[in-house]
């Protein structure tokens, strides 16, 4: 299976918007976000939904779905004028299109609660949170209030973060 | 969606005037040439999907086609409309729309959840064209 190393974001850090890191240096921390979906499209979703992870671990979005391509987007105006729903502290990413097999690569470092979605499948609340740290971390950002900016439909799909923490993944296949 | 370019808009400006052709000789091997595009050359999808083959569409017929589904040695093997629900819902009509051959061995109707190009929730009408149609589109 190809794998596409597209991108690779340093978030929340001085280092910039982008940072290139070598895979060696990367290896040693990395979860797996797999975008998965049935075969004929009826389901979508990622794989945890919910995920908690310790600052400065890089999280490998990878798209198993034969049939479809998918991103994984933050909610930020930099990313189609959307409402921030990322830390402050944090810089917004966009994995692009990835078609199968492709993966994209997201470092996280800024603690609170990250909310992304799936471009072309956010109608269906193909949608995702990460939890980074703790709530009494130095900086830690709670999750995004509701706004008109996401559906009702959105925000039931995201995990509470209380269960994120207490369960380290959530998964909803 | 407000911040997707749709297939429409970004093909439509490359191909001449829409003309639904009827002449089945001409559909019956890829590529069935204007007004038709090739869906993988226009949107970030792949160039075969599991279940539908290779797909064309005319622009102009979005979002519910037809969409022409060819296999592997590109043979015609079935036509594809994506209707979405909320518009049926809401009153939309899609009446009177081609098709890639007369000849249909099945009809398969079931639930897609989007994907690009026909991004709200929408049914797949697939009529396969012959009776070995569909497994040669299954992969």
């Amino acid at each position: 299976m190809m794998t596409t190393r597209r991108q690779i974001f340093a978030l929340g850090g001085g280092l910039g918007a982008a940072l290139l890191l070598p895979r060696a240096l990367s290896a040693a921390s990395v979860e797996v976000i797999e975008m998965r979906g049935t075969a004929r499209g009826e389901r979508i979703w990622y794989a945890p939904t919910g995920l908690a992870i310790e600052p400065g671990t890089t999280v490998r979005f990878v798209n198993r779905d034969q049939g479809n391509s998918h991103t994984a987007t933050a909610y930020h105006p930099i990313n189609f004028d959307r409402l921030r729903r990322i830390p402050a502290a944090a810089e917004p990413w966009d994995t692009g299109f990835l078609l199968p097999g492709e993966s994209a690569e997201v470092t996280f470092k800024a603690p609170g609660v990250y909310d992304y979605y799936c471009i072309p499948h956010e109608m269906a609340a193909m949608v995702g949170r990460i939890v980074v740290g703790h709530p009494d971390d130095p900086g830690w950002e709670g999750p995004a209030p509701a706004t008109d900016d996401v559906s009702v439909e959105v925000l039931a799909a995201l995990p509470s973060v209380e269960d994120i923490l207490a369960h380290g993944r959530i998964e909803r296949g | 969606m407000k911040f997707l370019p749709s297939l429409f808009v970004t093909t439509s400006l490359l191909v001449a005037a829409p003309s639904f052709a009827h002449d089945e000789e001409a559909l019956k091997t890829a590529p069935p040439g204007e007004p038709y595009v090739q869906v993988s050359d226009a949107l970030p999808l792949p160039e075969f999907i599991p279940g539908l083959g290779t797909l064309f569409v005319d622009p102009q017929t979005l979002p519910a086609g037809p969409f022409l589904a060819y296999d592997h040695d590109g043979k015609l093997s079935a036509t594809v409309y994506m209707t979405p629900l909320e518009d049926l819902q809401n009153g939309t009509a899609y009446d009177g729309l081609g098709i890639g051959s007369h000849t249909v061995s099945g009809v398969d109707i079931y639930y897609n959840a989007g994907h690009p190009g026909v991004e709200k929730p929408h049914a797949h009408v697939v009529l396969y064209h012959d009776a070995d149609a569909k497994g040669r589109l299954a992969e």
